[in-house]
C-alpha cells in the first residue's frame, strides 16, 4: 500500500463521500444513483475497517494525525487524527450509511439524487467532526451536519415535517451558538484552536464557569439531555427512514463525544463540580425517557423516546469519571447507534408497506411476517439491554462505573431498564402478536432479500458485540485510561 | 478448551442452525435438536464421572470483559452441584424433546419451537456451568427471553401474547434485584469469579454483615422472580400458555430451578447473614403454604400443576433458608423428574381427549399402569420433603436461635405437606380415575371410590420400597454434594430418626382428608368462612387483580398523563413559544431592515400561540429565510452575552 494512502487514510475517508457527491452529478438513472451512493459508502466502510485493523490499541494518544495550515492568521489548521474513542465512532459513522442507502432504496421516490447527496454530506461532515483536532474545524462541520438533516426532514419527511424541522433547527442553532461562544472564548484566551493545546491552558476562574456552561449546554442539546429533548421525538418521527437512522445513529453521538473531547479534558474541575447535577439529570432522563416511551402510540416516537433514555445512560457513564463508566458510555453510544438505527430501519420497512406509524394499525404480524418479527424481537430486546446483546455490555459497565460514585444511581437506572422492557415488549405484543387489526396489516408481505441485507449486518453486529465485546473495548481502553487518569491526577 | 464445552455448545449450535436456516428445515428441527441434547446428556454423564473421581473442573474460554477494575473471564466451573443439575437439565430436556417431536408434528412454527427449546436448554446448562456471576446473570436473562418467545408460540392467541409479556415483565422487575446484587457483589468482593467469591466467603474474611445481607437479599430477589416465589409467583400459571413440552421444560429442567440453584451455588455467602437466611426461609415457607392451598382449590389441571410447582419451589427455598442446601438440591432433582413425568403424561391425556379442564373429563384416562407410576411419582415428590424434617437436619431446626420462627417453619412445612398430599390426590384421581362430577344428572353424588383395598396395599408396598431406596440414595447424595455447598457440615450420623413419622403422618392425614372429601356428597352445607376462604384461594389470593389495578394500569395512565402535561404541555410549550417568539421578533426586525422577500403577512404575531408544534406551520412559506433571521437574532443576543462575560 502506498504511503500516500496509508498516511492519509483519514483524509481519504473524509474525501470519499464528497467525491461520491461529485460523481452523483453525472449520474442520472435512478438505479445508478443508488448504486453509486452505495458503492461510495461501502468504500468508506472498507476504509474504516482498514483504519481499525491498522489502529494500534496500545497507543494512548492520537494516531494517523495530519496537519495542514488552513488560516494561519487565526491559528486555524486542518488537523485530523483518531484515538481509541473516535475510532469507534468513525466505524459507526461509516457502518450506517450503506444501510441507509439500502433502506431508502424504494421508499424515496422524489428527488432521489439530492437525498443521496445529503446522506453523503452528512457522512463526510460527521467523519470530520469525529476526527477533527482543531476546534474551528470541529465547529464548522458540526454546523454542516445540521443542514442536510434539516432538508431531509423538511423535504422528505412525514405530514408534520415543517414544524418538526423548525423545531430541530431552533434547538440545534441554540446549541450551536452556545458552542460557538464556548469555542471562541476558549481560543481567545488560549490563543489557539488546537484541541489538545486547549486542554493544557489555565483559564481565568471567572470565565471558566461560563465557558464550561456554554459548551456543556451545546453538547447537552445535541445529545439530548433531559430538558432539551423535545426536538428529538418530532425530528425523528417526521424524518424519512434514512434521516432517522443517521440522526439517532450518529448525530446524537456528537454530544457525547463533545463531553469526552472538550468538557472532561479542558475543565476537569468544573466537570467534577457539575457531576452530581449531571448524574441526577441523567438518571432522570433514563427514567423519564422510558416513561414517555410507555405512553407513545406512534412507533417512531416510541423509539425516539427510548433514545432519550439511552442517552441518559451515556451521560451517566461519562460523568462517573472512571474507566468502567466512560468505556461503557462509548460502547453504549456505538451500540445505541446500531440498535436504534435498526429500530428505525424496521419501522421504516413497516411504514413502506402501510404508510402508517401507529402501533394500533398493526397486530398479528407474526403469522404473515415471521422473518420480520424475528428481527423486530431481536432488536426490541437488544434495545432494552438484554444480556448477550451489545447494549447490555455498555449498560452494565456504566452501572458498575456509576456504582463507585453513588449506589442510588444504579438502583434508579435499573428502573429505566425495566421500563425499557415494558415499552418494548408491550409494543411487540401489540404489533407482532395477537390478531391483525386492520385490513392493511392482513395483507403484509414478509421482508424481501434487500430488506434482509439491510438489517442483517446490524443483527450480526449486535449479537457479536454482545458475546465478544473485547475488540471494541481494547481499542478504546488506552485512550480512555489516559483521559481518566489525567482527570484523576488533576482532581 | 475442554470437551465439556460441548455440553452447552451442541444445543446452542443446533439452535443457531435452526434460527438461520429454519425455513428450509421446517418440520425437521427435532432431528437436529434431539441428537444434540442427547449427546450433551452423555457428556454430562462423563462430566459427572470425572467430577466424582477428580473433584471440580475449571475451564477457561476467553476474556469477556477487562475494563478498569472489572475483569470477567468467560469460563466454566464444574463441581458436584453443577454436574447433578446438568444431569437433570440435559436428561429431562432430552425426554421432552423426544416427546415434543411427536407433539409438535404439523405445527406451523416447528423450527422456531425446536430452535428455542434447544437455546433454552443451552442457556440453562450455561447458567449452571458459569464460573462468573456476570455470566450467570447473562444466561439467567437469556432464559427469560427463551421463555418469553416460547410462551408467545401461539402468538395469534391474544392471551398467549399477553401472558408472554407479563411473564417477562415480572421476571425483569425481579431481575433488577439480581443485577443490583451482582454489582453489590462486585463492590463487596472486588471480583465476580464464583470460586473466588466462595473462597473469600469461606475464609472468614472480614466482610461487613450488612453488605452481605444486602447483596444476598438482592440476589435472592432475582431468585424470587425466576423461581416464582411470592409475590412474583403470578407468572408461572401464565407460562402455561406455552405448548405442553415447554411447560415441562420450564417446570422441571430449566428456568424455575435457577433460583434454588443460585442460592445453593452461593450458599457459603448466604450463611454469613442470618437475617437474609431468615427472610429466605420466610418467603419460601409462605409461598409453599399459600401455593399448596391455592393448588388444592383449582379446577384447571394445568393450573393445579403450576401452583404445585410454586409450592414445591417454595419448599426448596425454605430449605435453603434454614441451611439445608443439600436437601434443597435433592428435592429439586426429585421434583424435576417427577414434574417432567407429570407434565408429559398430562399433556398426553389432554392431547388425547382434547380437554383442558377437569370438568370436561368424560372418560377414564390411560391405563392403570400409568396410575401406578403416578403414585410412585407422588410419593417421590412428598418424601424428599419429609427427609429434612428428621435425621441429618433435625439439629438445624433445633439450633436456630429463634424458637418461634422455628416452630412456625415446622408448622408451615407440615401444613404444606398436608395440602400437597390433598391436591396431588385430587388432581390425580380426577385425571385418571374419577368420573366427572355433574356428568350424569340425578345420579348419586357419591362417586365410586377410586382405590380398592388392593390399591391401598399396593401403595403401601410401593411407599415402603420408595422410602428404603430413598434412604440409601439420600446418604450417597448428601456425601457427594456436601463439598460443594456451604453452611454447617452435615452430621456424620445420617440415620433417619423417629421424627420422620410426624411429616409422614401429615402426608397420610392429607390423603385421608382428601379421600373423605371425595366420598362426601357435594350437597352438604359448608360453613361460610370456609366458602370465603375457598373463594379466596380459588382466585389465587387476587394477586393478578391487585397488580393490575394498583400497578400496571396506574403506571400506563400516569405515563400518558405525564407525556401530555409535562413533556408536551410544559417543556414543549416553552420551547415552541420561545421559537415562535424568536421567529416573530426576527420577522419584525426583518421588516425594519426591509430584507427582501419577507412576507407582509404578520397576522400571527401577537396572537396566542398554540402549544402544539403545528402552530409553527404558519411560518411555513418562509421557513428558510426566517431561520436565517433567527440565526441573526440569536447571534446578536449571543454576542451581547459573550461581551458581557468576557468584556
Amino acid at each position: 500500500m502506498s504511503s500516500l494512502f496509508a498516511e492519509h487514510i483519514l483524509t481519504w475517508m473524509i474525501l470519499v463521500p464528497f467525491i461520491g457527491m461529485v460523481a452523483l452529478l453525472f449520474v442520472h438513472e435512478r438505479k445508478w444513483v443508488l448504486v453509486t451512493t452505495l458503492a461510495t459508502t461501502l468504500v468508506n466502510a472498507a476504509l474504516a475497517l482498514q483504519l481499525w485493523v491498522s489502529f494500534d490499541n496500545v497507543e494512548k494518544g492520537l494516531q494517523f494525525v495530519e496537519r495542514v495550515e488552513w488560516m494561519p492568521t487565526f491559528g486555524i489548521q486542518y488537523a485530523v487524527g483518531v484515538d481509541g474513542i473516535s475510532v469507534l465512532l468513525v466505524l459507526l459513522t461509516t457502518f450506517l450509511p450503506p444501510l441507509c442507502v439500502l433502506g431508502s432504496w424504494d421508499s424515496i421516490t422524489t428527488r432521489l439524487k439530492a437525498f443521496m447527496m445529503l446522506i453523503l454530506l452528512v457522512e463526510g461532515a460527521m467523519l470530520v467532526v469525529f476526527t477533527a483536532l482543531d476546534a474551528f474545524l470541529f465547529f464548522m462541520m458540526w454546523e454542516v451536519t445540521m443542514i442536510p438533516m434539516y432538508f431531509m426532514i423538511v423535504l422528505w419527511g412525514g405530514p408534520n415535517r415543517v414544524a418538526a424541522g423548525l423545531k430541530y433547527v431552533l434547538y440545534s442553532l441554540t446549541g450551536s451558538l452556545l458552542l460557538l461562544i464556548g469555542i471562541l472564548a476558549l481560543s481567545l484566551q488560549a490563543g489557539t484552536f488546537d484541541i489538545l493545546s486547549l486542554a493544557g491552558y489555565d483559564y481565568t476562574p471567572d470565565s471558566e464557569f461560563w465557558i464550561f456552561l456554554a459548551l456543556f449546554l451545546g453538547f447537552a442539546i445535541k445529545l439530548p439531555m433531559l430538558p432539551f429533548h423535545t426536538w428529538l421525538p418530532d425530528a425523528h418521527s417526521e424524518a424519512p427512514t434514512a434521516g432517522s437512522v443517521l440522526l439517532a445513529g450518529v448525530l446524537l453521538k456528537m454530544g457525547g463525544y463533545g463531553f469526552i473531547r472538550f468538557c472532561l479534558p479542558i475543565f476537569p474541575e468544573m466537570s467534577h463540580a457539575f457531576a452530581p447535577a449531571v448524574l441526577w439529570m441523567s438518571v432522570a432522563a433514563v427514567l423519564y425517557g422510558g416513561y414517555m416511551a410507555l405512553a407513545q402510540v406512534d412507533l417512531k416516537r416510541l423509539v425516539a423516546y427510548s433514545s432519550v433514555s439511552h442517552m441518559g445512560f451515556v451521560t451517566l457513564g461519562i460523568f462517573s469519571f472512571n474507566n468502567e463508566g466512560v468505556e461503557g458510555a462509548i460502547l453504549q453510544m456505538v451500540t445505541h447507534g446500531l440498535t436504534t438505527g435498526a429500530m428505525f430501519l424496521i419501522v421504516g420497512q413497516l411504514y413502506d408497506r402501510t404508510k402508517s406509524r401507529s402501533i394500533a394499525d398493526y397486530g398479528g404480524l407474526q403469522q404473515r411476517m415471521p422473518r420480520f418479527v424475528a428481527i423486530l424481537s431481536l432488536f426490541a430486546v437488544a434495545s432494552f439491554g438484554l444480556p448477550t446483546t451489545s447494549n447490555f455490555i455498555g449498560e452494565f459497565l456504566i452501572l458498575v462505573g456509576v456504582s463507585y460514585e453513588n449506589f442510588v444511581f444504579v438502583v434508579l437506572a435499573m428502573g429505566g431498564i425495566v421500563l425499557g422492557a415494558a415499552y418494548m415488549l408491550w409494543m411487540l405484543q401489540r404489533v407482532a402478536f395477537g390478531e391483525a387489526r386492520t385490513e392493511a396489516a392482513k395483507k403484509m408481505t414478509d421482508l424481501n432479500t434487500r430488506e434482509m441485507w439491510t438489517i442483517m449486518p446490524l443483527a450480526i453486529a449486535v449479537v457479536a458485540i454482545g458475546v465478544y465485546p473485547g475488540p471494541l473495548l481494547e481499542a478504546m481502553d488506552a485512550s480512555v485510561t489516559f483521559v481518566v487518569e489525567r482527570l484523576a491526577s488533576i482532581l | 478448551m475442554s470437551i465439556y464445552t460441548l455440553i452447552p455448545l451442541l444445543p446452542l449450535t443446533a439452535s443457531f442452525i435452526l434460527i438461520l436456516f429454519g425455513e428450509g428445515l421446517q418440520g425437521k428441527g427435532h432431528r437436529l435438536v434431539i441428537p444434540a441434547v442427547a449427546l450433551s446428556f452423555l457428556m454430562s454423564i462423563v462430566a459427572f464421572l470425572d467430577v466424582s473421581a477428580n473433584g471440580p473442573i475449571r475451564v477457561h474460554l476467553y476474556e469477556f470483559l477487562d475494563v478498569g477494575r472489572l475483569s470477567v473471564d468467560l469460563g466454566f466451573y464444574i463441581d458436584q452441584l453443577t454436574v447433578l443439575i446438568l444431569l437433570l437439565v440435559t436428561g429431562v430436556s432430552t425426554v421432552v424433546q423426544v416427546y415434543a417431536s411427536r407433539y409438535m408434528i404439523g405445527d406451523l412454527r416447528h423450527s422456531r419451537f425446536f430452535a428455542l427449546t434447544a437455546l433454552f436448554t443451552a442457556a440453562m446448562t450455561l447458567l449452571v456451568m458459569s464460573s462468573n456471576l456476570l455470566l450467570t446473570f447473562i444466561f439467567w436473562e437469556l432464559m427469560g427471553l427463551c421463555s418469553y418467545l416460547l410462551i408467545s408460540h401461539y402468538a395469534e392467541r391474544p392471551s398467549a401474547a399477553r401472558a408472554a409479556t407479563k411473564v417477562f415483565l415480572v421476571n425483569s422487575v425481579a431481575d433488577v434485584g439480581l443485577a443490583i446484587g451482582v454489582v453489590l457483589t462486585f463492590l463487596t468482593f472486588d471480583t465476580l469469579d464464583i470460586p473466588q467469591i466462595l473462597a473469600i466467603a469461606e475464609s472468614g474474611a472480614d466482610i461487613p454483615t450488612l453488605s452481605i445481607t444486602l447483596l444476598t437479599l438482592c440476589l435472592f430477589c432475582g431468585a424470587v422472580g425466576k423461581s416464582a416465589q411470592m409475590p412474583a409467583h403470578i407468572w408461572l400459571p401464565f407460562a402455561m400458555e406455552a405448548p405442553t413440552p415447554v411447560s415441562a421444560l420450564i417446570h422441571a429442567a430449566t428456568m424455575v430451578n435457577a433460583g434454588p440453584f443460585l442460592l445453593v451455588r452461593l450458599s457459603p455467602v448466604l450463611v454469613l447473614s442470618p437475617t437474609a437466611m431468615m427472610v429466605i426461609a420466610t418467603v419460601g415457607g409462605v409461598t409453599a403454604l399459600f401455593a399448596a392451598l391455592v393448588s388444592s382449590t383449582q379446577t384447571d389441571v394445568k393450573r393445579t400443576l403450576a401452583y404445585s410447582t410454586i409450592s414445591q419451589l417454595g419448599f426448596m427455598t425454605m430449605l435453603c433458608g434454614v441451611g439445608a442446601f443439600v436437601a434443597a438440591i435433592f428435592h429439586l432433582i426429585a421434583h424435576g423428574f417427577f414434574k417432567a413425568f407429570l407434565f408429559l403424561s398430562t399433556g398426553n391425556v389432554l392431547a388425547a381427549t382434547h380437554r383442558h379442564v377437569e370438568e370436561d373429563a368424560k372418560e377414564k384416562g390411560p391405563s392403570r399402569a400409568m396410575g401406578g407410576l403416578f403414585i410412585g411419582a407422588l410419593i417421590l415428590s412428598v418424601i424428599p420433603a419429609l427427609v429434612i424434617f428428621s435425621g441429618p437436619y433435625g439439629y438445624l431446626w433445633l439450633s436456630q436461635s429463634f424458637s418461634a420462627a422455628n416452630i412456625a417453619l415446622w408448622i408451615v412445612g407440615l401444613a404444606t405437606i398436608f395440602f400437597t398430599a390433598i391436591y396431588l390426590f385430587t388432581s390425580m384421581t380426577t385425571i385418571f380415575h374419577r368420573s366427572p362430577p355433574g356428568a350424569k344428572d340425578g345420579s348419586p353424588t357419591v362417586i365410586a371410590t377410586p382405590f380398592s383395598a388392593k390399591h391401598v396395599t399396593g401403595v403401601v408396598v410401593i411407599a415402603t420400597v420408595m422410602v428404603a431406596v430413598l434412604i440409601v440414595v439420600w446418604r450417597w447424595f448428601a456425601g457427594f454434594l456436601s463439598p460443594a455447598v456451604g453452611g454447617l457440615p452435615i452430621q456424620a450420623n445420617m440415620e433417619l430418626s423417629v421424627w420422620i413419622l410426624v411429616p409422614l403422618a401429615a402426608a397420610v392425614g392429607g390423603w385421608v382428608v382428601a379421600y373423605l372429601g371425595f366420598l362426601r356428597p357435594k350437597t352438604l352445607e359448608t360453613p361460610r368462612w370456609r366458602k370465603k376462604l375457598y373463594v379466596f384461594f380459588l382466585n389465587k389470593g387476587y394477586f393478578d387483580e391487585i397488580y393490575d389495578v394498583f400497578l400496571v394500569r396506574p403506571t400506563i395512565k400516569f405515563a400518558d398523563w405525564m407525556w401530555r402535561r409535562i413533556d408536551q404541555g410544559i417543556i414543549d410549550r416553552f420551547v415552541v413559544t420561545l421559537g415562535s417568539a424568536s421567529v416573530g421578533i426576527a420577522r419584525w426586525l426583518g421588516r425594519f431592515v426591509d430584507t427582501a422577500g419577507i412576507s407582509r403577512t404578520v397576522e400571527s404575531i401577537g396572537k396566542d400561540i398554540d402549544a402544539s408544534g403545528q402552530a409553527a406551520r404558519r411560518y411555513e412559506p418562509h421557513t428558510l429565510q426566517h431561520n436565517l433571521l433567527v440565526v441573526v437574532f440569536w447571534l446578536i443576543a449571543a454576542l451581547g452575552f459573550f461581551y458581557w462575560i468576557v468584556g
